[in-house]
């Protein structure tokens, strides 16, 4: 009777002892990370500050093509830790509970981004997302054959420049041309202005050398050929070809630029939270920031890091050297679900016509 | 014991799983997926009925129709072209190399070990305004300034297309013709038909069961074509595999990119279907 009950305590001993152990090993994060990203930012110079920390630590990556690919991925249950998007797209991550909140006093870097970028990342005052990476969006032409400069986002539909010109293959930036060019609230676009937004595309179609969807795959090659003289671009274009002597300009239109700001969330879902926000936060880090201008010259959020830049290509790119660039600048306003699916639905149509 | 009828199931259980898992599996869920009525990202979680809603918008929306007649259209004409000229090579590896025959089908095979990306990339080097062919046509006179529509263009679609699929259409024709009994023409010799009677009376109808596969082999995934269109096509050479991707990407509206791929699908079949039908592949080779 005895042993019989001395066994039952040691298997009940050791039993509870196995359950403390796996409960406490599940407590521990997993040290690994997964990245949902766009093709080309998996580079290590685009991490190289969390590599250098976490040398042990494997990081993974998913890529998505569109902010709506990256938002549809998410939707569909992405084991993705981190992901990047563009703004104008962060209310659904929130309204959809794909992103957590971040707890900025864990990150080291936080207070050299301007106190306006940080902001880019807030809903109804919680911070859920980190910006990084940076530009405007505006026209880049090539400077002899446009001797007079481009004034207005209206070169695009110039037939004198036909087959030489290079939009974006972007629904959402169709319509935020012809929202400048029209004089419309681009948050605002009813019925009729989609559909004259439409027609007007369809006409300007035929004027394309290409659409392009990768900026330095499908653009910057033939701008530097002299293809392509006049293209709706990022400023990584434009620093690509002056570096290349290329003669090319990167147009203050009347209507004023645009800007993007990329962003960094943390899945809802993730059991890496601890590692994510260390990957965030080496995101921001001098190096990492640094290499994002430098090498692929995009603006990251680090301030310290945009005004120790002293290359006058990138000042030039960047417009670093006008104090009013900013004020003549649009930036990318939040859309809702119904535009969006819209103003994409409207540019597949133009394409198939 | 299995006996040699189970022996044989047993052993069809691995590719039928396979099939089923990442065919049949796949298939159905396009479907399922194009009856849902979202207009952009599912959330799957959500409660929803069947609707028709989607291959309504297709069918109100003329353009979405005319680019799967053009899609259609673009593949019958690179299914034939690849196919008349995988013929020859055809021919010439069945009847004309002899020992080397081995030789020269590792030859034909060496390009299915490039990267169809760089395949289509060298193109684009080829069809530019400073490519090859510019050049060429440049330097011999020809013309006096750079071709717009060898690149960037339907046309440019289709010779890239063309010229990635001659090696597979050339297989099963060759294939066709190593089954010709030799023994055929022969006997049509010795009766005195000339070697182009005995072409075309013996070898061409009893290779045409190979062509006509090597055709649906390259016209069915042509007419969803969408990475080379979009490498070379420009604005002109969209065709209705890059609108499929478009809804899937970039709208992320993945019930209106499966109620398209349903649509081509049953398209796709409707034509092979009537086309084996009108061709009498066994009339012909009788």
């Amino acid at each position: 009777m005895l042993a019989r009950t001395h066994r039952l305590r040691t298997a009940l001993a050791t039993f509870a002892t196995t359950a403390l152990v796996l409960a406490s090993c599940q407590g521990a994060e997993p040290q690994e990370l997964l990245v949902l990203e766009w093709a080309g930012y998996e580079a290590e110079d685009f991490w190289t500050d969390f590599q250098t920390a976490n040398p042990e630590v494997p990081v993974d990556f998913e890529f998505g093509s569109t902010d709506a690919d990256i938002l549809s991925l998410m939707q569909a249950g992405s084991q993705a830790d981190v992901f990047h998007f563009y703004t104008g797209w962060q209310q659904f991550y929130v309204d959809e509970g794909l992103v957590r909140e971040i707890d900025t006093s864990k990150l080291t870097n936080w207070d050299a981004v301007p106190a306006d970028m940080q902001a880019l990342g807030q809903i109804d005052g919680k911070q859920y997302f980190i910006p990084w990476d940076w530009g405007f969006s505006s026209i880049l032409y090539n400077t002899e054959q446009l001797p007079d400069g481009v004034s207005s986002w209206d070169v695009l539909f110039n037939e004198e420049y036909a087959e030489h010109i290079a939009m974006w293959d972007d629904g959402p930036a169709a319509v935020t041309v012809s929202a400048y060019i029209n004089g419309w609230d681009e948050t605002a676009i009813t019925d009729e202005q989609l559909a004259q937004i439409e027609e007007d595309w369809i006409a300007q179609k035929p004027l394309n050398l290409h659409y392009w969807d990768s900026e330095y795959e499908n653009l910057c090659p033939e701008v530097i050929s002299g293809d392509i003289w006049v293209a709706y671009a990022w400023p990584g274009c434009y620093a690509t070809a002056l570096y290349e002597g290329v003669p090319v300009a990167y147009a203050n239109p009347e209507e004023g630029r645009n800007s993007w700001v990329g962003l960094y969330g943390i899945n809802a879902d993730t059991d890496s939270y601890e590692l994510a926000l260390e990957f965030l936060d080496l995101k921001l880090a001098e190096l990492t920031c640094g290499n994002a201008v430098s090498l692929f010259y995009y603006g990251c959020a680090n301030g310290d890091v945009m005004a120790a830049v002293a290359d006058p290509v990138l000042i030039e790119a960047f417009g670093l050297n006008d104090p009013s660039i900013l004020e003549a600048t649009n930036f990318t306003p939040p859309v809702t679900a119904e535009q969006r699916d819209a103003w994409t639905a409207m540019w597949t149509r133009v394409k198939a016509e | 014991m299995l006996g040699r009828r189970g022996a044989l199931r047993f052993l069809a259980l691995p590719p039928y799983a396979w099939l089923g898992l990442f065919f049949v599996l796949p298939l159905i869920l396009i479907i399922a997926i194009s009856f849902r009525p979202e207009t952009g990202p599912i959330n799957f979680d959500d409660p929803w009925a069947p609707s028709l809603v989607q291959y309504q918008r297709v069918w109100e929306t003329a353009s979405y129709l005319r680019l799967l007649g053009i899609s259609v259209l673009m593949a019958l004409v690179v299914a034939g072209t690849a196919t008349l000229l995988a013929y020859p090579i055809a021919y010439f590896l069945a009847f004309r190399a002899r020992d080397r025959a081995v030789f020269y089908l590792v030859l034909l095979l060496i390009p299915f070990a490039a990267s169809y990306l760089l395949k289509i990339m060298a193109w684009r080097l080829m069809l530019g305004q400073e490519g090859a062919i510019n050049s060429f046509l440049q330097f011999i006179g020809l013309t006096a300034e750079p071709l717009d529509l060898l690149l960037y263009s339907r046309a440019a679609v289709i010779i890239a297309l063309v010229y990635v699929w001659i090696p597979f259409a050339a297989l099963p024709v060759y294939a066709a013709m190593q089954r010709i009994d030799r023994g055929h023409q022969e006997a049509a010799a010795d009766l005195g038909a000339g070697p182009w009677s005995r072409f075309w009376r013996i070898t061409v109808p009893l290779s045409l069961p190979g062509a006509l596969a090597a055709f649906f082999m390259v016209f069915i995934p042509t007419v969803g074509e969408y990475v080379t269109p979009s490498l070379v096509g420009g604005t002109e050479g969209f065709m209705y595999g890059n609108l499929i991707q478009d809804f899937f990407t970039s709208a992320a509206n993945w019930a209106q990119g499966s109620a398209l791929s349903v649509i081509m699908l049953v398209v796709t079949l409707v034509l092979v279907v009537v086309a084996l039908r009108v061709v009498n592949v066994r009339r012909l080779t009788t």
